[in-house]
């Protein structure tokens, strides 16, 4: 039963940690290797507005999320856009951004285990003999809401209209008026925001670390590659995978053999069907 | 002529009153290089201490170098040794830098990770620098070798503890204790993925089992682990009364968080746990950190009453960061700088041989107890009484404080147990 339950509260954090990257490809083909930097830079904000300036709770939780978004869409409109197209120089340049803003609050203070946010619900519940922390169970139920909300913005409004059809197809979304820049930024600002709202729900479980940017950026580049590059559908199927593996095999072969799992699944994944479970971008290169 | 006599008296009372200090401060300075990890505790907290013992020393005028007061000079430099994927060469670089650089007459500090302070064994033996190694690097290779090789190593002394001290002279006793009081005997070890805490999970279980205690789970956490819940779940459904932790990333306080909101009913017991050893702890975890044991190395690092000199460190260390002393490398970083001093006071020069052989007679009540280095192995000698030798400490979280419980000699209160747990029969 502690099988079931963790693994879908390790899949759940999974999928969260990996939303916001998929998004930012899905819709503009633009791999954002600055995700986890956001992620933690989310974080701390949230904690310098809470502790430091003495913002409630909620306060400081949305000005946070509103300022990762605005960085998020700023780091297209003044760097990315220059090198759009150019996928290397886009990984590079994000990655750079990314690594600038983890050393820069290395740098200016974000050292040890002691930033942390507080629960948003205290106490714990025994769901069929496993006892399991309310915290964990939000991570599930807010994870299923912030996947319901991404898919209703991206289908049934505007916006999210117009961002489903430049990723679909960009040159037929410019023949009907989509401006391709706005729509990347707001696929950047998009996924920030995702990145956020995961680092909101997440790190009130351990701690704001440095270390956790890369952790994350790892977990989100290994969930996109094997449910497929841009897929929702196959990022999340790919959470799960990758979730569930990893609590078995902390089961029944030791638990310094998780970290490994999310790198084999990589490696399987690039052998097998380099595409991923649902990508569609290789599909006919694999065939050939 | 009033104005040039007025003149005259002030400048010669200013004269009088800067000399002492200003003759000190005119001479060349002494340059410590300090190679630090200053990203992480272990790091920073040494860096900390070594600036406040300089300040101290300068203060009252210096370092007497026969007939000369001469000024101390801090230089520290990151080796980023404790950061993950940073090889050592990084942190030999940096030891490198301080010595032909900065021109360091001597070396405190690090490297911080065992593996970098063996391998910048050699080369500071090759510049005759005396090394005194106050923070994270436990590993008992480090005193070995300068035994077994003492021509070579001689200049490299330990002025912080060892594992295997640690083990055998607290660790062990602190368990065996908590276990006579309360009746517990099973114990579940979980320790991170790096050489030293999974030889201390390794040699932890080894003896507890042949003190006829029960082993019933072993698990190794890779570095940067963000959920403990199934060894928690394991934990649980095994009967674990105590849990052994060995961990050195911040992530740990996560496992201490997941403890308390799944209410296992075993006593955290840390051997090393950094996470736990900073004040900042307390209100890290939202007082779930409660009932939290873990050793930060050095009385000193936690206030207690070891020796008179303990909560004048404590109390200075206070005023001048706003905190308590943090954790491990604190105190023994702080001690370090005065150790030095007293040697090279005693030798009369900076001749390396000459502080050597002042070093090795050293006899000093200092933070943490008695300060004597074992003549062929340069390890400082521990004892569990401060009038003895260099004290360890083990501390409990109780009530947003870290309360001393072992050794008896120093402690400030006793083991707690969580109010989930029942004792044994």
């Amino acid at each position: 039963m502690e099988i079931l339950i963790y693994g879908i509260i390790n899949s759940a954090t999974l999928a969260l940690m990996a939303l916001g990257f998929t998004l930012v490809y899905g819709v503009s083909r633009l791999p954002n290797f600055a995700h986890g930097a956001l992620y933690v830079l989310a974080g701390y904000i949230c904690w310098v507005l809470l502790h430091e300036v003495g913002l409630p709770y909620v306060v400081a939780g949305a000005l946070a999320l509103a300022f990762v978004a605005v960085v998020g869409g700023a780091m297209y409109s003044f760097i990315l856009v220059r090198i759009r197209g150019m996928s290397i120089s886009e990984i590079i340049a994000s990655y750079a951004i990314g690594l600038a803003i983890l050393e820069g609050l290395r740098w200016g203070g974000l050292k040890g285990g002691t930033f942390t946010l507080d629960s948003f619900v205290e106490g714990s519940v025994d769901i069929a003999g496993v006892t399991v922390d309310f915290q964990r169970i939000l991570v599930v139920i807010l994870g299923t809401m912030l996947v319901g909300l991404l898919y209703f913005f991206v289908n049934r409004t505007r916006l999210g209209l117009a961002l489903k059809g430049m990723a679909q197809d960009e040159r037929a979304a410019l023949t009907l008026g989509i401006d391709s820049d706005r729509m990347a930024v707001a696929s950047m600002a998009l996924g920030s925001l995702s990145a956020a709202v995961a680092a909101l729900i997440l790190l009130p479980l351990g701690s704001i670390v440095v270390e956790a940017g890369y952790h994350v950026l790892i977990m989100a580049v290994a969930v996109c590659i094997v449910g497929g590059l841009g897929s929702w559908t196959g990022a999340i199927l790919a959470a799960f995978v990758i979730g569930f593996a990893q609590i078995l095999t902390v089961v029944y072969l030791g638990a310094h053999f998780q970290v490994v799992v999310a790198l084999v699944a990589i490696i399987i994944t690039l052998i097998l069907r380099p595409s991923g479970l649902f990508g569609k971008q290789k599909e006919l290169e694999e065939r050939v | 002529m009033t104005r040039k006599l007025r003149f005259l008296v002030v400048a010669l009372s200013l004269l009088a009153f800067i000399l002492p200090a200003g003759g000190a401060l005119a001479a060349k300075p002494i340059v410590i290089g300090a190679p630090l990890s200053t990203a992480f505790l272990y790091g920073w907290d040494a860096e900390r201490a070594m600036k406040l013992a300089v300040e101290q020393i300068n203060a009252a005028g210096g370092v007497k170098v026969g007939k000369e007061k001469r000024p101390l000079k801090l230089d520290v430099i990151d080796t980023r040794d404790l950061e993950a994927g940073v090889p050592v060469s990084d942190a030999l670089l940096a030891v490198e830098k301080l010595i032909l650089e900065k021109h360091a007459d001597f070396i405190v500090g690090g490297p911080v990770r065992s593996e970098a302070a063996l391998a910048a064994m050699a080369l500071l033996s090759k510049h005759k620098k005396i090394s005194i190694l106050t923070t994270g690097a436990l590993t008992p290779k480090y005193h070995k070798l300068v035994a077994k090789k003492y021509d070579k190593f001689k200049y490299l002394f330990r002025i912080s503890g060892e594992v295997v001290w640690m083990l055998k002279g607290e660790m062990v006793p602190a368990l065996l204790n908590v276990g006579k009081e309360y009746k517990l005997n099973s114990i579940y070890i979980m320790v991170q993925d790096v050489a030293w805490a999974r030889a201390l999970g390794k040699i932890i279980g080894k003896i507890m089992g042949k003190k006829g205690w029960k082993i019933v789970g072993h698990t190794v956490f890779p570095t940067g682990t963000t959920d403990y819940s199934m060894a928690l779940v394991k934990a649980k459904k095994e009967k674990a009364q105590i849990i052994v932790l060995a961990m050195d990333m911040p992530e740990s306080a996560i496992l201490l968080k997941q403890w308390y909101d799944m209410k296992v009913p075993a006593l955290p017991f840390g051997t090393v746990l950094a996470a736990a050893e900073q004040p900042g702890f307390w209100k890290a975890t939202d007082g779930k950190g409660q009932y939290t044991i873990a050793s930060v190395v050095n009385a000193g690092n936690v206030p207690c009453e070891a020796t008179p000199w303990t909560m004048k460190f404590v109390k200075a260390y206070e005023k001048k960061y706003g905190l308590e002393p943090e954790g491990y490398g604190t105190s023994s970083s702080y001690m370090a700088i005065y150790a030095l001093k007293d040697a090279i006071e005693r030798a009369g020069s900076l001749d390396p041989d000459k502080v050597v052989k002042a070093l090795e007679s050293i006899d000093l009540m200092g933070v943490y107890g008695r300060i004597r280095f074992d003549p062929k192995t340069h390890q400082v000698i521990p004892a569990n009484d401060p009038k003895e030798g260099a004290v360890g400490t083990m501390f409990q979280w109780q009530k947003g404080k870290r309360v001393v419980i072992w050794p008896p000699s120093i402690a400030t209160g006793k083991i707690l147990l969580p109010p989930w747990m029942k004792a044994g029969k």
